[in-house]
């Protein structure tokens, strides 16, 4: 004869909750988002929820795994040229594509309308990393591929402009007007070069395959 | 207010060191209440004499697991915001033989170390130099090892991926586990206490 103890109680309830556990069904309905408009508000004009090119470019140039990036055009574009290491995903697949909600995430577009878009629908899904690369692939292609020197450089100006000379070169990109040639820049800004998805294709040195790890 | 707290922005970077300095404390303090900071009750588990370290462990994997579940069930907890460490079984394998030998050996973990050299206990001080010496050495080798430091990934799986039947079905056999293995225990720290008895005379 079983004396019943607190020990035979406690483990009859632990017994009864995994019974209850086992028709459950899912936890990972997660927690119910209710979009708070305030919050998305402050979020964009504090800017907070971008990438600047020059950042990004930092982080591949450095390595860093820690973040998935997200190219959110169509798939001949993405094989015609896209950043190093990015996925391609459309606007409609991403709502099922494998990101897990502990991640940073980085997406971007040829302008800034789609991954605003990408970056709301992954917020309102109740993603917390989630950035835009500040204006897309254009501003990619005028700051990180394609650096210009402005008119009247101040002495700030050309040391940045130096360093993002290297930057460029190392994506494969071509740095426009060289040195001192300050006004030849201004009358010729960047496009006649835009031949570059090839010659940026695959650059050196950059990371193929990521590997996902946390902290 | 949603969990985890933190990932929902409850408070920052600054305020989360305060925050896992007072769990520390707290985890710490109970570690010590039930007499982990000494080697002999940590020691009297690999005799079989007491089992008390297994169900503490035990408790607390049931304990978070049910937590966990039915928090995330309820919807007040978004799992898929907590950290899973990513799986490489053949490295995890050997890291666990070798912390497990030195467990044995030292009489300590790391985490009771910490607290046996908080209440001053020598031995646990020069485990803890053993620890950094570990660490040094660890960090010194890696080049060596770094191969095999990555060998074996598997992502970041649970159990309920791995073996692909509900979450629920493995919170139930992990319970069955449990009290299966706390039964158990008791039944052979009595069957120990029994021989202890008969020997001496």
């Amino acid at each position: 004869m079983i004396r019943f103890t607190t020990t035979h109680y406690v483990a009859l309830v632990l017994v009864g909750l995994g019974v209850l556990a086992a028709f459950a069904g899912s936890p990972y309905q997660g927690t119910r988002y209710t979009v708070d408009a305030k919050e998305l508000a402050r979020v964009v004009e504090g800017e907070v929820d971008h990438v600047n090119p020059e950042t990004l470019a930092d982080w591949i140039i450095q390595g860093k795994a820690d973040f998935r990036l997200i190219d959110l055009r169509t798939e001949p574009e993405f094989s015609a040229y896209h950043i190093p290491g990015a996925e391609n995903v459309t606007l409609t697949a991403l709502p099922e594509y494998g990101l897990t909600r502990n991640e940073k995430i980085v997406v971007y577009s040829e302008g800034g309308i789609h991954s605003a878009q990408a970056w709301f629908l992954l917020k309102a899904k109740g993603y917390r990393g989630v950035y835009m690369l500040r204006g897309g692939l254009e501003e990619w292609k005028d700051q990180v591929l394609f650096p210009t020197l402005a008119a009247n450089p101040t002495p700030a100006q050309i040391v940045e402009f130096a360093k993002m000379k290297e930057v460029s070169k190392f994506f494969g990109g071509s740095p426009q007007a060289g040195g001192a040639a300050g006004q030849e820049a201004a009358i010729a800004p960047a496009m006649p070069k835009l031949e570059m998805p090839q010659s940026a294709q695959a650059p050196a040195g950059a990371p193929k395959k990521k590997k996902k790890e946390g902290c | 207010m949603n969990a985890p707290f933190f990932k929902f922005g409850l408070f920052g970077d600054n305020m989360s060191l305060v925050v896992a300095f007072l769990i520390g404390i707290g985890f710490g303090f109970f570690l010590e209440r039930a007499g982990f900071g000494s080697a002999k009750k940590l020691t009297a588990q690999f005799y079989f004499t007491d089992m008390a370290v297994f169900k503490v462990m035990f408790s607390a994997v049931v304990t978070a697991m049910v937590g966990l579940f039915y928090l995330g069930w309820l919807g007040i907890l978004d799992l898929s915001l907590v950290y899973l460490t990513p799986t490489f079984m053949m490295p995890q394998v050997a890291g666990g033989l070798v912390l497990g030998f030195g467990f044995v050996v030292g009489g300590y973990c790391p985490g009771t170390a910490c607290v046996g050299a908080a209440t001053g206990r020598i031995d646990a001080f020069v485990y803890l130099l053993g620890i950094i010496a570990g660490i040094a050495a660890f960090g010194e080798m890696f080049p060596l090892i770094s191969g095999f430091y990555n060998a074996t990934p598997m992502g970041q799986v649970t159990l309920p991926q791995l073996l692909n039947i509900p979450y629920g079905v493995v919170v139930f056999a992990v319970i069955l586990m449990a009290v299966g293995g706390f039964a158990g225990a008791t039944r052979v720290e009595k069957m120990m206490a029994k021989r202890k008895e008969v020997q001496p005379s």
